[in-house]
């Protein structure tokens, strides 16, 4: 099984548990995007849709994995791939149904009749700002310079063609640019997701109106977590491109099963991301430390499902934020009504557009 | 210190903001010289447009409570140890609060009722040692 073989064979059953499981790392009082008062959030309805969704997600990964396991060694590795969308987008409307139904209930029984919706914040979250943990980032620049001085190291002695991971066999003439390419992925994914997390931790923190002393301390705990559980699947991807590298450069040669063995610490990072995730929920909801303490709540958190396009996408001009805490599963999400994030998503797709397109310039 | 709006409230949102911070500062959760988020910061913390922060910066920095630098930020100016007032700012204050109890006593809240309320409300600020 070659790398790229495990990498698809991962993605089905890694997407069907996350997709899956992704109600229970998400607020209480956001259940599949549609935000309800703290006194609705174990509602008849919320309850049922929840269970159903479960039921029917489980079934639609475990075909996903079947079809996937059979369907295995037929056909192109694209195969694997239609599988996976398919498995997202059944995933996703049974997101959209469960929406709906509580949506319906919501409004029908008007939940927010009488709530004086607010919202809060915690100034000292500028004034005392969380730092950083540059130190976490050390792994990741580390394995990029291994790359460097081993690249380096073996460069006069690699073949005048050179066997490239993906390529069906094809050989490519050396030169500076085939034989680093590796390190310029490296380079371009820690940019990326350190720039990301950077971002992230400008951008407003989740508040609870109901406590926002605690769910401001909860939110500090999450984001320390969330960042180095980032930093370290980072520094597992280098050192898993590392491992393609050495074997572009002719260091090792692995065959059969063993030839997945790049993978494997991407695969290590992803499952350290997804646990950490699971425990401490999205915004800290799933940390102790809550409910009911810190002074009397001056009111509910305001009803914004109307900026939430299909309870997944953000998109409200009169937000000045650029990200904001996603509604579905742990992570953010941009506010698409800002122009910046346009601005930044468009960066995010050029830079590995414009190396392809100098790669092809140069006959890769 | 925590900071609420209501933003679909009766009360513009800049003087929601205002408000919030002259009560923070009563109270001593914001003493003079502590420092408050940037109008950018504060606008993307309560999801509101940057203007509406700086109007209810604006106010309180003509009231002398706020100070605006370009390198310190924005810093809480006095509280309730920075010594008297100017003695018009008490003419313009007393007349505004003449307006208040009015609408109480329009209102019919015993005399008693609207002087507990009072007292409450001083109850809650932080004055300085040695002062009733």
């Amino acid at each position: 099984m070659s790398a790229s073989r495990l990498f698809a064979e991962v993605t089905v059953p890694f997407f069907a548990v996350t997709l899956c499981l992704a109600p229970a790392v998400t607020r209480p009082t956001l259940p599949f995007g549609v935000r309800v008062p703290p006194e609705r959030a174990s509602a008849t309805v919320i309850r049922h849709e929840r269970r159903i969704y479960y039921v029917r997600t489980a079934a639609i990964g475990a075909c996903c994995i079947v079809l996937a396991v059979l369907l295995q060694g037929y056909g192109s590795w694209w195969l694997t791939r239609i599988i996976l969308l398919l498995e997202v987008a059944a995933d996703l409307g049974c997101y959209w149904l469960a929406r709906r139904k509580i949506t319906a209930v919501k409004t029908a029984e008007d939940w927010y009749a009488g709530h004086r919706q607010i919202v809060a914040t915690d100034t000292s979250w500028r004034t005392d700002p969380p730092r950083f943990p540059v130190r976490w980032l050390i792994p990741a620049l580390i394995v990029i310079a291994v790359t460097i001085i081993v690249g380096a190291l073996r460069y006069p002695d690699l073949p005048a063609r050179l066997a490239l991971t993906g390529r069906g066999g094809r050989r490519v003439p050396r030169s500076v640019v085939t034989a680093f390419a590796v390190v310029a992925v490296q380079v371009y994914v820690t940019a990326l997701w350190t720039g990301m997390m950077l971002l992230v931790y400008r951008s407003r923190p989740d508040i609870e109106a109901a406590d926002p002393a605690a769910s401001t301390r909860r939110y500090r705990r999450f984001l320390a977590a969330c960042t180095r559980a980032v930093l370290t699947l980072l520094a597992l991807v280098n050192l898993s491109m590392l491992l393609v590298a050495l074997r572009n450069w002719q260091v090792y040669r692995l065959t059969g099963a063993a030839s997945a063995l790049p993978v494997l610490p991407f695969v290590v990072g992803l499952l350290v991301l997804a646990a950490v995730s699971f425990r401490v929920g999205q915004g800290g909801s799933r940390l102790p430390g809550g409910a009911g303490g810190h002074g009397a709540a001056a009111g509910t958190d305001r009803d914004d499902d109307r900026f939430w396009k299909a309870g997944l996408i953000y998109v409200n001009r009169d937000d000045p934020a650029l990200l904001v805490g996603s509604r579905f599963g742990v992570g953010w999400t941009f506010n698409l009504a800002n122009p910046t994030a346009w601005l930044v998503i468009a960066a995010i797709v050029a830079v590995p557009a414009g190396l392809t397109a100098i790669s092809v310039t140069v006959g890769l | 210190m925590l900071l609420s709006v209501e933003p679909d409230g009766p009360v513009p949102i800049y003087q929601q903001i205002r408000d919030r911070i002259v009560e923070a500062i009563a109270g001593g959760r914001q003493p003079a010289g502590s420092g408050l988020p940037s109008t950018r910061q504060l606008a993307v913390d309560l999801g509101v447009n940057f203007h509406t922060v700086n109007k209810g910066y604006d106010l309180l920095r003509q009231e002398g409570l706020l100070r605006i630098g370009r390198k310190s930020g924005a810093v809480v100016q006095r509280d309730a140890g920075s010594g008297p007032p100017r003695p018009d700012w008490a003419q313009d204050w007393a007349a505004r609060l003449q307006t208040l109890l009015a609408e109480a006593a329009a209102q019919g809240l015993p005399a008693e009722d609207i002087m507990r309320y009072c007292c409450e409300a001083i109850a809650a600020f932080a004055f300085p040692e040695g002062q009733p």
